[in-house]
């Protein structure tokens, strides 16, 4: 199954070793976004069918971006990550929009299959 | 008159003091006598001498209060100056007690030469004369000591540091002392004779204030009077301010009198507010001191060490398939892990750093230099240690100027830090050749002069435009 990807995400190193480790396990990335702002630009230009959305971006709160996403693009699965702990986020994270919640620690290409599957 | 009308050589007025033992007995208060050697002498002797109650002719006059003629004081028992008496060629006597309402107060005693037949007329007329004087006296006495009460008052309103304001029950000012002129800007020419409520109460509450008066005089009924309260007032310029003010009534016959007790609280009220100001920017700056903590830790290390936890996951699936790509993943775990130690280690330092807790300003400070992008002359530190506070304050100070400097002051080229001992404080100053115009109420900087505020020492920011930013603190060693 190949997915179209965004990764939005303000750390240069996660977004290279996600995009390997996705890339790796059958998944398309088709960009990459260090803001919010970015991120939503990107959403309209590239059409993802799923995006991994940090929580803490430089210039808006991930889960902002989220909501506003889930009402442009309603179609677009949204998956908030974070280096926190699942627990903390996964009901904020659906209450704004988006599919679920994944930590950092626990990104793989089977893990979003898992939580998109649900 | 009494001695012209007895012809007295010697009188003496005796008045009742306490002697050492604390004995109430006779001394002689004044005397009179002619230019007589022997007569001198009866009056040198009688200036010596005490008398108890009932010794002596003045003693026996005390304590009857009943007036005496002794025709011959040389044959009289219960007269001690006998001898002397009789030397200076005196031989009746007269004495009369100085009668108020507390008693006898006084004895007048007078001696005549040669022996005079008693004046039994004379004798209840002497005593009569004794309670009309004891009243001169005691009235004399009263207006004495009203006058000394008159100017203990006059000198405490004068030296008060409160303002005194007194005030009829027609709200008009009856005194106002200097220090109130001082405050109010009115001198107590002009005020006296005005109403309050024109001279000092603001205009939106002078209505209240008559009408409270008007309800207390009716009424008895008072919201102000004898509790101190924080109110409003206004001088003579039309500036309001913050006065603490304590009204009391003063029982006196007549019409009600009050005084108000005003101190300006202006500053007071001021060092109050800063006060608390200083302490929420101080929990506010510790707030988001662990905010930044958190972030720099989630976006720096955090972030670094799930890429090493990923790239490891990943190398160890490629290591077979495709070793290359497993090679070059682990150099990217090597990178990421040496990213990851140096942020933290910045982090620690930006905390506390260990530098300065182990070997105190000195290396701390060179090693701040060190890193500085901008070139540091770094003067001498003095020796010994400080107090942790004090020396994270300076330390912290000087990484503020520096990270201004590189932030800021584009064209600065040169920082000095300067640091010395002067009176038990340390001074620390670091100056910079840049542009100026730091903001002083910046986060930064505003946080660096609470923090050397709650050490009890002083920070001050010097940044004209176009002539460099001057730091400088002094802070409390003990």
């Amino acid at each position: 199954m190949t997915q179209r990807l965004l990764i939005v995400d303000d750390h240069e190193g996660f977004r290279r070793t996600a995009r390997r480790t996705l890339a790796r396990q059958g998944w398309t990335v088709v960009g990459e976004a260090r803001d919010g702002a970015t991120g939503l630009e990107c959403a309209d230009r590239l059409s993802p069918e799923v995006v991994l959305l940090d929580i803490g971006l430089p210039d808006m709160s991930g889960l902002d971006v989220a909501e506003q996403l889930h009402r442009t693009h309603p179609d677009i699965a949204i998956v908030m990550i974070s280096t926190q702990e699942r627990g903390d986020y996964d009901e904020i994270a659906s209450d704004r929009g988006a599919r679920g919640f994944l930590s950092k620690m626990e990104l793989s290409g089977p893990a979003l299959e898992e939580l998109l599957a649900q | 008159m009494l001695i012209e009308v007895l012809d007295l050589a010697v009188s003496t007025a005796w008045e009742a003091r306490d002697d050492d033992a604390g004995e109430s007995v006779l001394h002689p208060e004044s005397m009179r006598w002619d230019e007589d050697p022997a007569i001198a002498e009866f009056a040198r002797l009688t200036g010596e001498v005490t008398f108890a109650r009932g010794e002596g002719l003045p003693g026996r006059v005390w304590e009857s209060g009943e007036a005496m003629w002794i025709d011959d004081v040389t044959t009289d028992e219960n007269f001690p100056r006998r001898e002397a008496a009789k030397a200076a060629g005196l031989r009746s006597a007269v004495c009369m007690p100085v009668r108020s309402e507390r008693g006898v107060i006084a004895v007048l005693e007078g001696f005549m030469i040669g022996r005079r037949e008693i004046d039994h007329d004379l004798v209840p007329v002497l005593g009569m004369m004794g309670v009309g004087l004891g009243q001169l006296i005691e009235r004399h006495r009263a207006e004495r000591s009203e006058d000394d009460v008159e100017r203990r008052h006059r000198a405490i309103l004068s030296s008060s540091r409160d303002g005194v304001i007194t005030m009829n029950a027609s709200g008009e000012v009856v005194e106002f002392n200097p220090a109130a002129e001082k405050i109010f800007g009115f001198t107590s020419l002009e005020a006296v004779g005005n109403p309050v409520a024109d001279l000092i109460i603001p205009p939106a509450r002078r209505e209240a204030h008559r009408s409270g008066l008007k309800r207390y005089l009716e009424t008895g009924e008072a919201k102000l009077l004898g509790r101190r309260t924080e109110i409003d007032a206004v001088d003579s310029r039309g500036r309001q301010f913050p006065v603490e003010l304590t009204i009391t009534e003063i029982d006196t016959p007549g019409e009600p009198m009050f005084t108000a007790f005003l101190r300006d609280i202006t500053d007071r009220l001021r060092s109050e507010r800063e006060l608390r100001e200083s302490r929420r920017r101080l929990v506010e700056a510790a707030d988001a001191g662990r905010r930044q903590i958190e972030r720099d830790l989630h976006d720096g290390a955090q972030n670094q060490l799930v890429s090493v936890a990923m790239s490891l996951g990943g190398a160890r699936t490629a290591l077979e398939s495709d070793p290359a790509e497993a090679a070059e993943m682990l150099d990217e775990v090597s990178a990421d892990l040496e990213q990851a130690i140096t942020e933290l280690r910045e982090l620690a330092r930006g905390i506390h750093p260990a530098i300065l807790t182990e070997g105190g300003l000195t290396p701390a400070l060179q090693g701040l230099a060190r890193r500085s992008t901008i070139p540091v002359r770094l003067g001498d530190v003095p020796d010994g240690r400080f107090p942790p506070r004090v020396e994270a304050a300076a330390y912290f100070i000087a990484t503020e100027a520096l990270t201004n400097a590189a932030r800021h002051a584009a064209g600065a080229d040169r920082v000095e830090i300067e640091m010395a001992v002067t009176d038990g404080a340390l001074i620390v100053e670091v100056s910079d050749d840049g542009p100026g115009g730091a903001n002083v109420e910046g986060g930064g900087l505003r946080g660096l002069a609470d923090r050397v505020a709650a050490l009890g020492g002083t920070f001050e920011v010097d940044s004209p435009p176009g002539s460099g930013t001057r730091l400088r603190a002094a802070m409390p060693c003990e």
